[in-house]
């Protein structure tokens, strides 16, 4: 690895939530880095805490009801964390792009895609609009978004969900960041307009050394797009391994249930295994290792909370769990 | 297979006609069903698969006439349900039940779990009183959830306990066929895996039948014994659920399966940047509708629709490229 500080860096982030008076650990110590060129996933159920790791990185949490308890974040070497919603405002759009799920509710329905293509580089940049929205035209074109010049006046009920979240693209890439943050950014996609955004992403990738940070519950997509993984249950990363790794020797039991649990395209599979029961709310979750209610391997240690340990010699393949992390109490 | 089948829909038609465009309106007619004959057997499941749009969900309405159809004809065990009276079709009902995607907004909000689904029983003169009660608690037992489920409201539960009421609603008739329109396609993997364990369960136990549509190909493959895909409105291939995706032949299936993402490195999607998007069923493209995104169009496929003809026994596909005595 080289000397360079990584695009993105995470560093022990843990992140509360209010629910009824009290605040629970949501986001539990969770470190990763992403460098240039690089694609890390963020995989996991609803309500593992992937999404909230991301809107913490953001300076997003809602108010009132999400705090980061502790940690720190890096954007190329240089400490974020901690900074006020003004300072944030200007790093926010400008060296970290978003896309969420949902471009429509993304976007403003009553503003041109054109101008919400060239708000960043009004505000961020300090463009003039007519110079901002000549740029907005060479980024629906990046995005390709057919006949761009004539579609920059168009509204976000005019295109298509795949050319939304195209739109929801361009608008995170017009200030040319260092890093993406995409939040489930295909999930409600067709298939093949799926594999269109993620080949699309990829390809900018390469051309604008992005650093990705994809946060999806596909290990489907995950498997085709991502370099690094990070398993989370409960807030909890309870396995991080190079994409190969993971899927060549997936070892958390939430993993390999995960795993056994879905139902794949390409064999014929007479068995299914669900996994038991439901992730417990936050007020719920078990003291020690989180996923010990739903585990056929539980043993008495687990009401510990186990460590993430490398399984391998070069220490990539992490995995917390006494019985299969090989960890010694 | 021998035996007459328990569903058989031919070519069965929905056209919607809307208004739409500014300042002059005009009516546009679309063919959200065109022209689609489907055959099922008893025990048996087939998978519907296809895109947003394609005409799958509105398939499964016209077929329980929940939509009334412009064209064609289902019959249920022999029995015509598009010319069913009124009182003979809320008895041809009882036999065939849907289960919606979305639970949480097929259910009333304001009635408890017991009297959701003790009321088809009422209305059907099954049972009612103390006897319908009796039947709502072995129907919970069934699907998996406690009996104290009676007296409670739907937000008390989970999506995935919630889609249990949903099926066992639908299975409250005592039904032989079920359309399953992405039962779980709103469900988080692990939950997704307990519903579909629980369909099959009952589909062994009850030698249910079932329409089950979903986009999800993964999902098809493990319920399904035949599927059948959709684009626009009409169906592009129908086989054996495993040939269909090991060996697709219609251009449109290989796509979708060459797209459909699977948790193997080895195997990534294939992320060419076709510009293709599925085109405005408002407005289809002539010939086969697939063309404008198909490589291996021709100006054949661009004037004449190819029909669905059957390749090896149990396989058909509606595409030029595999029939070639079509061509004249």
């Amino acid at each position: 690895m080289s000397a360079a500080s990584p695009a993105l860096s995470v560093d022990t982030l843990t992140t509360e939530i209010r629910s009824r008076g009290t605040w629970y650990q949501a986001v539990r110590a969770v470190s990763f880095q992403v460098h240039a060129r690089e694609t890390v996933a963020l995989v996991g159920e609803s309500g593992c805490g992937k999404s909230l790791t991301a809107l913490s990185i953001m300076g997003l949490l809602p108010l009132g009801v999400g705090r980061i308890a502790g940690g720190a974040i890096a954007l190329d070497g240089e400490a974020v964390s901690g900074r006020s919603d003004a300072q944030m405002e200007k790093i926010r759009g400008n060296r970290i792009g978003m896309v969420f799920q949902e471009p429509m509710t993304s976007l403003n329905p009553v503003l041109s895609v054109g101008f919400q293509i060239a708000e960043p580089l009004i505000y961020h940049r300090g463009l003039s609009r007519r110079a901002a929205e000549a740029r907005a035209i060479e980024l629906m074109h990046l995005v390709r978004i057919p006949s761009a010049a004539e579609r920059v006046g168009a509204y976000p009920h005019q295109f298509s969900g795949g050319m939304r979240q195209r739109v929801m693209i361009a608008l995170a890439l017009a200030c040319a960041p260092k890093v993406l943050i995409a939040d489930e950014p295909t999930t409600a996609l067709d298939v093949t307009i799926q594999a269109q955004v993620l080949a699309l992403i990829a390809g900018l990738q390469k051309s604008a050394d992005l650093a990705v940070l994809l946060i999806t519950h596909n290990l489907g997509v995950v498997a085709s797009v991502a370099d690094r993984v990070l398993v989370m249950y409960g807030g909890d990363v309870v396995e991080s391994a190079a994409v190969r790794d993971l899927f060549a020797r997936p070892t958390h039991p939430y993993t390999s249930a995960l795993l056994a649990a879905m139902p794949r395209a390409d064999r014929s599979s007479a068995v299914i295994a669900p996994i038991p029961g439901q992730v417990p709310t936050l007020a719920d979750m078990p003291a020690g290792c989180r996923f010990q209610s739903r585990c056929p391997l539980r043993e008495e240690r687990c009401a510990q909370r186990p460590s993430l340990t490398a399984i391998d010699a070069a220490g990539t393949h992490q995995v917390r769990c006494w019985v299969r992390g090989g960890a010694s109490s | 297979m021998s035996d007459a089948p328990l569903l058989a829909i031919d070519r069965l038609t929905k056209v919607f006609v809307t208004r739409r465009g500014f300042p002059i309106p005009r009516t546009v007619s679309v063919r959200a069903v065109d022209s689609v004959s489907l055959t099922l057997g008893r025990g048996e499941a087939l998978g519907i698969v296809g895109e947003s749009g394609c005409g799958k969900s509105t398939l499964a309405r016209v077929a329980l006439r929940l939509l009334p159809p412009d064209g064609g004809g289902v019959r249920l065990d022999g029995e015509d349900v598009l010319a069913a009276s009124p009182a003979r079709l809320r008895q041809l009902r009882v036999r065939m039940q849907i289960v919606f995607q979305d639970p949480a907004s097929a259910l009333d909000p304001r009635q408890r779990i017991g009297c959701s689904l003790a009321e088809p029983m009422r209305v059907h003169g099954i049972a009612r009183g103390a006897a319908a009660i009796t039947r709502v608690r072995a129907l919970l037992d069934e699907v998996g959830l406690p009996a104290t489920a009676l007296d409670r409201f739907p937000h008390e539960f989970s999506g995935g306990q919630r889609q249990r009421i949903g099926i066992a609603r639908a299975l409250a008739l005592g039904p032989d066929l079920i359309f399953a329109d992405e039962p779980v396609s709103a469900l988080d993997v692990s939950v997704q895996a307990q519903i579909l364990a629980l369909l099959a369960d009952l589909k062994a136990r009850r030698n249910l039948s079932f329409v089950f549509i979903s986009h999800d190909l993964g999902v098809i493959r493990y319920f399904c014994q035949r599927a059948a895909v959709m684009y626009l409105g009409r169906v592009v291939e129908t086989g054996p659920a495993d040939a269909l995706l090991d060996t697709p032949l219609h251009p449109y299936t290989d796509l979708l399966r060459r797209s459909s993402p699977v948790p193997d490195p080895a195997a990534a999607i294939a992320m060419q940047l076709q510009e293709g998007e599925p085109p405005s069923p408002i407005n289809p493209p002539s010939g086969c509708h697939f063309h404008p995104r198909c490589p291996h169009a021709t100006d054949h496929c661009r004037a004449v629709a190819p029909s669905l003809v059957e390749i090896t026994p149990g396989r058909s596909v509606a595409c030029h490229l595999h029939a070639p005595a079509t061509h004249t």
